[in-house]
């Protein structure tokens, strides 16, 4: 197997900057949200964490290469955070339910 | 494999003196490190365990005090869980045999291989610095259930932190098995040619990589809690323990299939060769060790259906822990139907193969009488739930690590065991065991709870039973220890291939020259079991 | 040695897939790191709702936002000096690793400050005025201190790697052609970014 060469994605610097400025765009949201809405309680915690995932998922796909590398990566991610799902789902299904 | 090129030094002979060994990149060496360590302190977990027995001998004191007992019962499980079960057969035979297998000449990553054994040989070390240093080893059980394990004056810390390490050698061990597989098979080996070790080995090395965090986490709140004083898990101060057991079992019940499924990897390379059969069902096999590993991130609440736990979680917990039935009796069924119109050539392997299969049918449908939830209410902590583990992980895990033991051993020193004393080790061990767990089955039953230093006189005569078998038992592993060891040094040399198997590390020489192979190993065609005088229907 | 045969699959070839692989399966095991605490977190959460949110309000916001807008522009910096050296930029690669560890210090002194602020308050676990909180409140500082304490090691581990690829970088050993050791050291900081991205809304945002 050959490795030396790399024919894979470069991303561009315009690319990287425009997913900065949209991260940043992000957090501006989610402070403000929650500095100014706090009358709304629930609602603000779920779109404080909905903003985090999108944050997350945009530092994977455009940071971390997921959207140009193996396909493995992106579907091993998928699992581990399903896996991660489940476990929260069970153990809050046991307070939730006593 | 008759070879025209020089011979080549085997791996023993290439580099001589103890830093060649304790810092060698090597993976026969370091799985030869591996075996050594994991099996001294598989001697002195039985020590323990002996120890067990023979105060459960009469009912009252015999030999040691009640607090001794339990420390005795602690390091007994500690042991045995983290330094021999877990890294058995992955880091003894799957660093020996996973690149032999697929044909390549290393692992991936062969410093961070070193690496993982180094991180074992610490976390050994604080296992046992309990028994010299300090406030004495822990007192809690190897489940180190808080808040007890928070609150005992015993040197819990230093126990948990040996775990932590332990589980980081283990990660890293999954992560180079993953990447080894995943870009170092041979030419034309596609995932499905891949011998089933392999596979199994693939799916343990997943659970490692993806459960063993948890538990780490876990342990390392355990730490800060006792170190601060202050906690997350004591309810004196707005904890909750049954999150503890929550979040122990997130790891600990997959941890039980990385346990379970390479013992279930070593049955499915023996029996075929025995068979002299192509195997049965050879992709049923393969991926109900990925099923079983997948399922077995699901079904951790199991343990917990006294614990306090909700009733639907219990149920839902209940249905979830009865699919992982399925796909181990998949394996089962294949194995046996393997067996069938087979030219079987009855060897020692073989023997430890056919206990396994016996050992964990049994093992596995208590497994199930446990599993459901009304019945469980009834057994849990008693007897009953000792005897299923200890047929699952002895008489599984333990039952298939011998096996492999003597289906390799000629591969591994170039040597033949003495097959009479192999057989006289395996009969004394079989019924050794047999006596020693199956009466536990029925005090359990009957309502012996687990980790008590005294019994009711009612159940006396079993307890003498069982005792009796663990000094069977242990007689016939000494004979097998000492076989082995003396047919290391004077057993008849053998050739690169005695049982006549076509997995390709029967291609190379025994022992194997450092580098693995002189020459590209050749596949055999049409599949890795593919044997050429096969009875095909 | 005279070892004449060498197989083309040998373990002993710098594999630069097979550390990137590596690499990846490492960072999965870290999510499952960080989030056995994510879980407890959510738990005491729903178990003490008031109790956090009361607790929340001794947060700094202004300061968890600056850190936050550090740690994602470290992020940038250090995935365009990926670009850089995949293009042949060897001294713009270098200079965007050391602003990334720069950000890393600057990071870790805002989050002294913190800490130490809370120090004064005797808000650690084991002070006077922690002891006398009530319960829902002790748990959210204990978890506070542990998770970003966590993190904060993470930080570190993270800006010491850069610090071996910058040394590597500039003897030659990680260049153009060979830059999966640089690539490794982009995902591990990034993972950093993304457990912050979660802890920050988590500790800080909830009122």
């Amino acid at each position: 197997m050959d490795n030396t060469h790399h024919e894979e994605h470069i991303s561009s610097y315009a690319e990287l900057f425009g997913t900065w400025v949209a991260l940043i765009l992000l957090t501006f949201m989610t402070v403000f949200i929650s500095v100014f809405g706090s009358g709304l309680q629930t609602l603000t915690v779920a779109m404080a964490l909905l903003i985090a995932s999108v944050k997350a998922t945009v530092v994977g796909l455009y940071f971390m290469h997921l959207k140009y590398d193996q396909k493995m990566y992106r579907v091993m991610m998928m699992v581990v955070m399903s896996l991660f799902t489940f476990f929260l789902i069970m153990v809050i299904l046991d307070y939730l339910t006593r | 494999m008759t070879v025209a090129t020089v011979e080549q030094p085997n791996f023993f002979q290439a580099k001589k003196g103890l830093f060649s060994w304790i810092f060698t990149l090597d993976h026969k060496r370091i799985g030869l490190l591996y075996l050594y360590s994991v099996g001294s302190f598989f001697i002195v977990g039985l020590l323990l365990g002996l120890l067990m027995r023979l105060e459960l001998l009469n009912p009252g004191r015999d030999w040691i005090e009640p607090q001794t007992y339990n420390q005795v019962f602690t390091l007994h499980g500690v042991i045995m869980i983290f330094l021999f079960i877990i890294p058995s057969i992955p880091a003894v035979f799957g660093n020996i045999f996973l690149p032999l297998l697929i044909g390549t000449d290393d692992v991936a990553f062969p410093r961070l291989n070193l690496f993982s054994w180094w991180l074992y040989v610490i976390g050994a070390l604080f296992a046992l610095s309990t028994l010299v240093f300090g406030d004495g080893p822990a007192d809690t059980g190897w489940t180190f259930y808080a808040p007890y394990s928070v609150r005992t004056g015993t040197d819990v810390s230093i126990t948990v932190l040996a775990a932590f390490v332990l589980g980081f050698s283990s990660i890293l061990t999954g992560l180079n098995f993953i990447v080894t597989i995943h870009r170092l098979r041979t030419p034309g080996m596609g995932f499905n040619q891949m011998p089933l070790f392999a596979w199994s080995l693939y799916a343990t090395s997943w659970i490692q990589l993806l459960a063993t965090p948890v538990i780490g986490i876990t342990l390392m709140m355990i730490i800060a809690e006792r170190t601060f004083g202050v906690g997350l898990f004591d309810p004196s101060i707005g904890g909750d323990p049954i999150l503890y057991q929550h979040m122990f079992w997130i790891y600990s019940h997959p941890a039980v299939y990385i346990m379970a499924l390479p013992a279930m990897g070593i049955v499915s390379e023996i029996i075929p060769t025995f068979a002299q059969r192509t195997i049965f069902g050879y992709k049923a096999i393969a991926y109900s060790s990925m099923a079983i590993a997948f399922i077995g991130y699901f079904v951790w609440g199991h343990h917990m259906f006294t614990s306090g736990m909700s009733g639907p979680a219990a149920i839902i917990f209940s249905i979830l822990t009865f699919m992982v039935a399925i796909p181990t009796a998949i394996k089962v069924f294949n194995w046996v139907a393997t067996l069938y119109k087979g030219s079987i050539n009855i060897e020692v392997p073989l023997l430890f193969a056919l206990a396994f299969i016996f050992n964990f049918l049994i093992g596995g449908l208590t497994g199930l009488v446990l599993g459901a939830l009304a019945a469980d209410v009834h057994v849990h902590d008693t007897y009953f739930v000792v005897g299923h583990f200890h047929y699952v992980m002895f008489g599984g895990t333990g039952f298939a690590f011998m096996g492999a033991m003597h289906y390799w051993f000629p591969k591994i020193w170039g040597k033949m065991y003495n097959k009479l004393w192999a057989n006289i080790a395996f009969a004394f061990v079989f019924i050794g065991f047999n006596v020693l767990y199956f009466p536990m089955f029925i005090m359990g039953i009957m309502g012996m709870p687990r980790r008590y230093y005294d019994y009711l006189p009612e159940f006396h005569p079993l307890n003498m039973i069982s005792t009796y078998g663990s000094w069977i038992l242990a007689t016939g592993i000494f004979i097998m220890i000492i076989n082995l060891i003396v047919s290391k040094r004077k057993g008849a040399k053998v050739g690169s291939n005695p049982w006549n198997g076509i997995t390709l590390e029967w291609q190379t020489t025994s022992p194997p020259p450092l580098h693995n192979f002189d020459k590209m190993p050749e596949l055999p065609e049409g599949g890795p079991y593919n044997y050429p005088n096969a009875m095909n229907e | 040695m005279n070892h004449t045969f060498t197989l083309p699959n040998s373990g002993h070839n710098f594999d630069a897939k097979a550390s990137k692989l590596g690499m990846w399966l490492f960072l999965y095991t870290e999510l499952l790191l960080f989030g056995g605490l994510f879980l407890v977190y959510m738990v005491y959460r729903f178990l003490n709702q008031e109790a956090f949110l009361e607790a929340s309000y001794e947060l700094n916001v202004w300061m968890g936002t600056v850190n936050t807008i550090i740690l994602l522009t470290s992020s940038l910096t250090i995935a365009m000096s990926i670009t850089a050296l995949q293009k042949g930029d060897k001294k713009l690669s270098v200079i965007l690793l050391w602003l990334t560890i720069a950000a890393a210090l600057a990071f870790l002194v805002i989050k002294y400050f913190e800490w130490s602020a809370k120090f004064e308050h005797g808000l650690f676990p084991g002070m006077e005025h922690y002891d006398a909180l009530p319960v829902g409140e002790r748990l959210y500082f204990y978890l506070y201190f542990f998770m970003t304490g966590l993190h904060a090691l993470h930080v570190i581990v993270g800006a010491v790697f850069i610090l071996v690829v910058v040394k590597k970088i500039n003897n030659g050993s990680v260049n153009q052609k060979r830059y999966s050791l640089l690539e490794n050291s982009g995902l591990y900081w990034h993972l950093v970014d993304l457990v912050w991205i979660y802890l920050f809304p988590l500790f800080y945002l909830i009122h």
